[in-house]
């Protein structure tokens, strides 16, 4: 279904890629190969997002190691890549003297698309990204969330089979963020276009992505469909009434021979089959204990931060990704 | 244009998402479309560039108060050569006494004049064309296209060159019709004139190129339209000042050659080798500099400023 990438090409595929500034390392030796869809780059400020994505684009040459985009070198490649690419910088990026559709034409133009195509293209992406009457005044006047969709649509106008999203929600409103962010998906999940969404704020990209890659002062933490981070792990909460109840739950459990965290009310039950279950159900009912919630836990996406191995934990990318 | 292109087996125009119109009936929404048209690329892209900053140089395409400094510039500037073509046309009622009498503003004496006007253009426009993309933070999504950066660098450097080009080029132009007009055999008068046109294209690209290159290259190195400015006014008129006093205390060679710091001086003296006349400005005519010195100077410097210019784009941040 997905358009992006030469036959036989993956999507994105880096190798060994560094890149340091003076006496910091950007990037530091990612190694990764990327199906298309919907996909997650997430760190913290600084974790060398916006700098991958520059060298993706090409405008910057990694120190060492090698990126390739849809089958084309980004570093020697870089010309012929960016017909295919588009790019939503992070920053404000707008000339305030021209209108949205004037700039945006012309930016189309530079993308190598005929006159006559170009002012189609913008009337055509302009409305599909929600910029009606307005798209005629000049860019000053804008709101943020405006400027953003003009930003968005500069990007989507030579219709590119690859969108690179730098923060696409930066200074929106909620109400804002939630259409960006819906623009987002569709233009994803309905149009074809590969995109890859550079984010620090994990609950975005939970919401739009289909997968993650994140990314740690410049090392790959991990990189897999964004189910697997949420997948049922193989913990058992049990939660009972007050302290008291949750020590003596956990020394039954614990006699039994299960592997048993207390933390206050809360009791986690390591689970290997279904026999902790029974084992619980009968130890609150010996107690007398008020049971409060019982339930198995999932995972949440901050688990990746929070409980961060010291290694790279890349897991091989599976390769079907939809 | 390239070989390598992403299969596009998939990308027939598709109309997703399948649009819902009939049943609400007025609003058609045909979704996202697929481009599978023609892409022109790079050269098509740096004459759009071209043409846009052309444009931009005269503020067309940006609001009224964009067009009002070259605007009016362009009108100072052409205002002498309709004064030249008046004055012309009196001489030639007064008749032949009034011939022998040289008009003061001519082919060969007008680009002194307006190249002061020529100078403020360039200090005006010149960050103008280039501060704003920095300012701005354009850049990036210029550099994000299939656009290399020195392509970027040579369409804004041709727009700023053709802007000047047309600021000195157009007042000659009507200072050729109206002597071709005003004289007495309308046939003889453009003969004459003509014989004059190759020396008046040489001189308007000179300038144009030179002046034009300074502007450049201070202009790409700061997206602050006020330094800019202020230091393209300080190179031109600073070492004509320079040149004037050195030239008065310094004896030999010394004198006579720093006339070549200053882009004024160099381009008077290019002038009057280019007319075959005399130099008007005193410096310059008492350093007597030969015309392919003075030529050779204003091309290397011009290559040099250029490839500041071009160093500039290679290494700025988008």
């Amino acid at each position: 279904m997905l358009a992006a990438g030469l036959a036989g090409h993956p999507l994105i595929a880096l190798d060994g890629l560094t890149k340091c500034y003076r006496d910091v390392r950007a990037l530091d030796g990612l190694t990764l190969e990327i199906e298309p869809g919907v996909i997650g780059l997430v760190g913290a400020n600084g974790a060398g997002k916006t700098t991958l994505l520059k060298i993706l684009l090409g405008l910057l040459t990694p120190t060492s190691g090698r990126a390739r985009v849809m089958g084309f070198d980004a570093t020697r490649q870089g010309t012929e890549l960016r017909q295919f690419v588009g790019y939503m910088p992070e920053h404000d990026a707008l000339p305030p003297d021209l209108s949205a559709t004037d700039l945006v034409t012309h930016l189309a133009q530079i993308s190598g698309l005929p006159s006559d195509a170009a002012r189609e293209r913008t009337a055509e992406v302009l409305r599909h990204v929600g910029l009606y009457e307005e798209r005629y005044r000049q860019i000053g006047g804008y709101s943020t969330g405006m400027r953003q969709r003009v930003k968005l649509a500069q990007a989507l106008v030579h219709d590119p089979r690859l969108l690179l999203l730098d923060e696409p929600t930066n200074g929106l409103d909620p109400a804002g963020r939630d259409e960006m962010l819906d623009l987002v998906r569709r233009t994803g999940t309905e149009f074809g276009i590969a995109v890859v969404v550079a984010s620090h704020l994990l609950g975005e990209i939970e919401r739009v992505c289909d997968y993650l890659v994140a990314i740690d002062a410049g090392r790959l933490l991990s990189a897999a469909p964004l189910h697997t981070y949420t997948e049922r792990t193989g913990v058992l909460l049990a939660e009972v009434e007050d302290d008291e109840g949750g020590a003596a739950l956990a020394g039954a459990l614990s006699r039994l021979g299960l592997r048993v965290v207390a933390d206050g009310r809360r009791v986690l039950v390591e689970v290997a089959d279904s026999q902790p279950y029974d084992a619980v159900r009968d130890a609150v009912v010996d107690l007398g204990l008020p049971l409060v919630r019982l339930e198995q836990q999932r995972r949440t996406l901050e688990d990746l931060f929070r409980d961060r191995p010291d290694g790279v934990t890349a897991e091989p990318p599976p390769g079907a990704l939809r | 244009m390239t070989a390598e292109r992403p299969a596009p087996a998939s990308t027939t125009p598709s109309t997703s998402p399948p649009a819902p119109v009939a049943a609400t009936g007025s609003i058609y929404d045909l979704g996202y479309q697929r481009y599978d048209g023609r892409r022109l690329g790079r050269p098509f892209a740096i004459r759009a560039l071209y043409i846009h900053s052309l444009k931009g140089t005269f503020g067309i395409g940006r609001g009224g108060r964009a067009k009002i400094v070259p605007f009016g510039l362009l009108a100072l500037a052409v205002v002498p050569a309709i004064v030249a073509i008046g004055f012309q046309a009196l001489l030639g009622r007064a008749g032949a006494a009034g011939r022998q009498i040289e008009a003061p503003i001519r082919f060969d004496t007008y680009y002194p004049y307006v190249q002061t006007l020529v100078m403020l253009f360039v200090a005006a426009q010149a960050p103008e064309l280039l501060g704003r993309d920095q300012r701005y933070h354009v850049l990036s999504l210029y550099f994000s296209r299939a656009l290399r950066r020195s392509d970027y660098a040579i369409a804004k450097a041709a727009a700023l060159v053709s802007a000047i080009l047309l600021v000195v080029l157009v007042p000659q132009a009507i200072i050729f019709v109206g002597l071709t007009l005003a004289g007495r055999d309308v046939v003889d008068a453009l003969g004459e004139n003509l014989r004059s046109s190759p020396a008046i294209l040489v001189e308007g690209t000179l300038v144009a190129v030179l002046l034009g290159a300074i502007g450049l290259a201070i202009a790409a190195h700061t997206p602050r339209r006020a330094y800019a400015s202020a230091t393209i006014i300080g190179a031109f008129i600073v070492p004509p000042i320079v040149a004037a006093i050195i030239g008065q205390a310094a004896r030999g060679d010394l004198g006579r050659y720093v006339v070549l710091l200053s882009p004024g001086d160099v381009l008077e003296g290019l002038n009057a080798w280019v007319f075959a006349r005399l130099p008007t400005n005193q410096t310059v005519a008492r350093a007597d500099l030969p015309g392919p010195l003075l030529l050779a100077v204003a091309i290397v410097a011009t290559a040099l400023l250029f490839g500041a210019v071009l160093r500039r784009y290679w290494r700025i941040a988008a």
